[in-house]
């Protein structure tokens, strides 16, 4: 049994000012402009020194008002004014003003920029537009109503005007602070200014002492002086140095074989071990059902049936699947949303309970059985149900998972052959549809269902079982196309909810993508850390950086 | 001489060429590329644009030749990952490399060879000890050898776990800075080491033993000549040939030994550089840390080639050619 301690002892001493942490990163940042990386440590060092105009809160997953302190929005939900706080300042001093919100719309959209922030921000498929009627306002206009509204604006860190024009005038945006600029050029509004980078060893931000955010007593933000990340690329070292005090913070949750020598380090005082809650994201295993891929293949003819999937989910037992994959610290799912998205999961899901009989049963339906006594079912031709998986090599629980899916499978006479390959490689199959099956775990990129259409729509890049389909392959993806589009201009929540628990439905009784866990995420870090609010979305502690302080 | 060193250059030129070759067209070739870690599914047009810019749009053979092109003018291209030029990249970490090695080859001999002549000269239970100890090392993988000291160093805190410098260092000066890399240094120089030192124990252990059979060493006793001296003097010279003949293969096992050292003491080398740009299938960078690891490896067998010339005075002597 797990014992955790709260997120914040109820009894807190006063904030203690100044000190450091330690915090760990797996890899280098490949560029300080997050318009054009999209890596972990890129991403963590945006939201340390950059502001945004709006906040979601990583805890809550309520938007804050952040740069823009009040907003209004139309009736028709195009056009929403934003009002800035007054008395920003970036970090070398200069005004924040809208003229910087323009300027940074207007990089993330130029061509040459090629932004991998922009897909994030168009609506319908065009562009914000923006005017500014004076320095302290700003109009944002889209091309059609977004059920999400000014939510979309966490995804755009707002840069210096004063400090990158010159690059993009230079059509130079693209190589413009990229990690071997000096950090004295990179100016920010976040609580953290860039200090030192050296390469291959750590990041080192001081405090922003020009930081806008006050603390509830008044008193200036962050409490830390400095946060140095370090590069620790292996995750068993970096569990060792934070059970040696040397990390106050790791870059991820812990990994399910981590949690008994982590609670023994907890036992003896040396680290502080918290439960994030359920996880966002949910090991997935689908076949590939791209009919161009597939059409000489004999077992499309029932893998692309749905009661063969809704077979194989009736035959998972996934009590047994989260007590061996995850070690027990897991919670059963039957679909895309876990409970960790608490706004967006919907608990009336479809479910299949575990019933080997009814799957046989279901499979027998579609001409599916035992003919020549093998133990594997085959179709009238002879063909029998046997598929290879393919997983991503050294990932524990990947291929723990695995092993339980082809020990149930086997129950009902599915034989599967797991393939682990190298991230590369397994990308490659993908993409390509050269698979039979695979089980991966994708990241959802955005908690709102109208943030991830990319997976729901049937032309998306990121449907991953049928990928960019030019028209709908089948009727169910037909309509879920319609109601996620709908959904994704709708202003009415409910409405919203409505349609999205339609579409959650309808993927449940299809079964494109199967889902049997979602983990529960734990986290460690020292005893010595305060003001931790932790969060299901990475970084779990971190996002909060301006209120974490140190006791010594 | 000229024609030695010539020779030898010659060696290491071509030994660069083929590896870094080798090591491009066997990155290119192999399943999956660098523009997976943007992510399963990133824009096809962000795909495309990164495939451009690394020259993967171009067949295996037009990359290379262009690859070797560039490399003439010592132009190594770009690394996707960490988003800067190779030779800046490889330069960096070489030296890093290059400090952890001299520091663990002076380790592992100053442990292999004075053990080895303990246990090659001697017989008992001291000798016995030394060569289990040394076959232990010898069958330690480099992971389990190097999270073991990690391990040792996290629980005793007598050394730091991991990286090359502290934070405290930051704002220190020249010296400060030296004696904190010295700090820094002896677990994964260690972790480096050992495996080595064990082989010098056994190779000059037998070597020593075999010496010590030779007709000059019972002359030298029958002359009355300590036992001391016989073995220092006399027998140690003579067994020195196989070590020397050993060591610009130890540079290599070095080299890779680095690759998981590195990574699991979060040292900022060529090992680790390279382990990281194979994961990413960096392909530009895999070729530039594998003509830098040969470049190493050549000067490493140099040395160990005067090594034994001038310890054994018939390689000096054998004529060039």
């Amino acid at each position: 049994m797990l014992r955790l301690w709260p997120a914040e002892a109820p009894t807190s001493p006063p904030v203690r000012r100044g000190g450091q942490i330690v915090a760990s990163i797996r890899a280098e940042p490949r560029s300080f402009n997050r318009f054009v990386s999209r890596d972990q440590s890129t991403e963590l060092l945006t939201m340390l020194t950059q502001g945004r105009l709006v906040r979601i809160n990583r805890a809550t997953f309520e938007l804050e008002p952040w740069l823009a302190e009040s907003w209004e929005s139309s009736a028709d939900g195009r056009t929403h004014t934003l009002h800035l706080r007054p008395g920003v300042t970036w970090s070398d001093g200069a005004p924040f003003t809208s003229a910087d919100v323009l300027f940074s719309l207007q990089a993330v959209f130029d061509p040459k920029t090629q932004s991998v922030v922009a897909d994030t921000l168009r609506i319908g498929g065009q562009p914000i537009t923006a005017k500014a009627p004076d320095a302290q306002t700003v109009v944002l206009t889209y091309a059609v109503p977004s059920g999400p509204g000014v939510r979309l604006l966490d995804n755009l860190p707002i840069l210096p005007k004063h400090k990158l024009e010159g690059a993009l005038a230079a059509g130079a945006f693209a190589s413009a602070w990229n990690n071997t600029t000096p950090p004295s050029e990179i100016v920010g509004t976040g609580p953290f200014v860039l200090r030192e980078y050296q390469a291959g060893q750590r990041v080192v931000l001081d405090r922003n002492p020009r930081y806008w955010r006050r603390a509830p007593d008044g008193g200036v933000l962050p409490y830390l002086d400095r946060i140095v990340l370090a590069i620790v690329p292996e995750q068993n070292a970096e569990l060792l140095r934070l059970q040696a005090g040397e990390l106050d913070l790791t870059s991820s949750e812990l990994r399910p074989e981590d949690y008994v020598p982590v609670r023994d380090a907890e036992e003896q005082g040396r680290l502080r071990m918290i439960e994030l809650g359920v996880g966002t994201d949910a090991d997935a295993f689908w076949f590939c059902l791209k009919p161009e891929a597939k059409a000489r293949d004999p077992r499309f003819a029932f893998v692309q049936r749905p009661e063969f999937r809704q077979a194989i989910s009736h035959a998972i037992d996934r009590e047994a699947f989260v007590n061996t994959a995850y070690l027990g610290a897991a919670v059963p799912v039957w679909g895309p949303v876990t409970p960790g998205n608490v706004q967006w999961f919907w608990s009336d899901v479809p479910r299949y309970l575990h019933d080997d009989t009814k799957a046989r049963a279901m499979l027998y339906d579609i001409g599916l059985e035992d003919r020549n006594q093998n133990g594997i079912l085959d179709n009238p031709s002879l063909v029998e149900a046997r598929f290879t998986v393919l997983t991503q090599r050294g990932i524990s629980w990947y291929e723990r998972g695995t092993a339980v899916l082809r020990e149930e499978l086997a129950k009902i006479g599915i034989a599967v052959d797991i393939v682990p390959l190298e991230f590369g490689a397994l990308i490659q199959r993908l993409l390509a549809c050269d698979y039979d099956a695979m089980y991966y775990r994708p990241v959802v990129t955005d908690l709102d269902p109208a943030g991830n259409l990319d997976f729901w729509l049937s032309s998306g890049s990121a449907h991953f079982w049928n990928i960019g389909q030019r028209t709908p392959a089948t009727d169910w993806e037909r309509r879920i196309d319609t109601l996620m589009l709908e959904m994704a201009a709708s202003l009415d929540p409910e409405r919203r909810r409505q349609q999205f628990n339609l579409v959650q439905q309808i993927f449940a009784e299809n079964l494109p993508v199967l889902y049997f866990a979602a983990p529960r995420l734990y986290y460690a870090h020292s005893t010595r850390l305060r003001g931790v609010v932790p969060s299901v979305q990475r970084p779990p502690v971190l996002w909060n950086a301006d209120s974490l302080s140190v006791t010594n | 001489m000229t024609a030695y060193f010539a020779r030898r250059l010659l060696f290491a030129l071509v030994l660069v060429l083929v590896v870094s070759s080798a090591a491009l067209l066997l990155t290119r070739l192999a399943p999956g590329d660098v523009t997976a870690q943007l992510g399963p599914f990133a824009a096809p047009e962000e795909v495309a644009s990164a495939r451009a810019r690394l020259d993967l749009d171009r067949s295996p053979l037009a990359q290379w030749v262009l690859w070797l092109a560039r490399a003439g003018r010592f132009d190594f291209g770009d690394s996707f990952l960490y988003n800067r030029p190779v030779r800046e990249l490889v330069a960096r970490a070489a030296g890093n490399t290059a400090i952890l090695a001299v520091v663990a080859l002076a380790a592992a001999t100053a442990l292999g060879i004075p053990l080895g002549i303990v246990s090659g000269s001697r017989s008992g239970p001291a000798a016995s000890l030394i060569r289990a100890a040394s076959l232990v090392c010898v069958s330690m993988p480099p992971l389990l050898t190097s999270l073991l000291f990690v391990f040792v160093a996290a629980t005793t805190r007598w050394l730091p776990a991991g990286g090359m410098t502290s934070v405290e260092a930051l704002d220190g000066r020249w010296s400060t800075w030296l004696a904190d890399v010295a700090l820094h240094l002896p677990l994964p120089a260690l972790a480096l080491a050992l495996p080595i030192a064990a082989t010098f124990e056994r190779l000059q252990a037998q070597s020593i033993a075999e010496a010590l059979q030779q007709p000059f060493v019972t002359a030298a006793a029958a002359r009355g000549v300590p036992p001391r001296e016989i073995v220092v003097r006399h027998a140690w010279s003579v067994s020195l040939g196989p070590i020397c003949g050993v060591y610009g293969i130890a540079i290599g096992t070095l080299l890779s030994g680095s690759f998981v050292v590195e990574f699991v003491a979060a040292w900022p080398g060529l090992g680790r550089l390279t382990y990281e740009a194979l994961r990413a299938r960096d392909i530009y960078l895999v070729a530039g840390c594998a003509a830098t690891g040969g470049l190493m490896l050549a000067v490493g067998m140099m040395i160990g080639d005067l090594l034994l010339a001038a310890a054994d005075p018939r390689v000096r002597e054998r004529p060039a050619g």
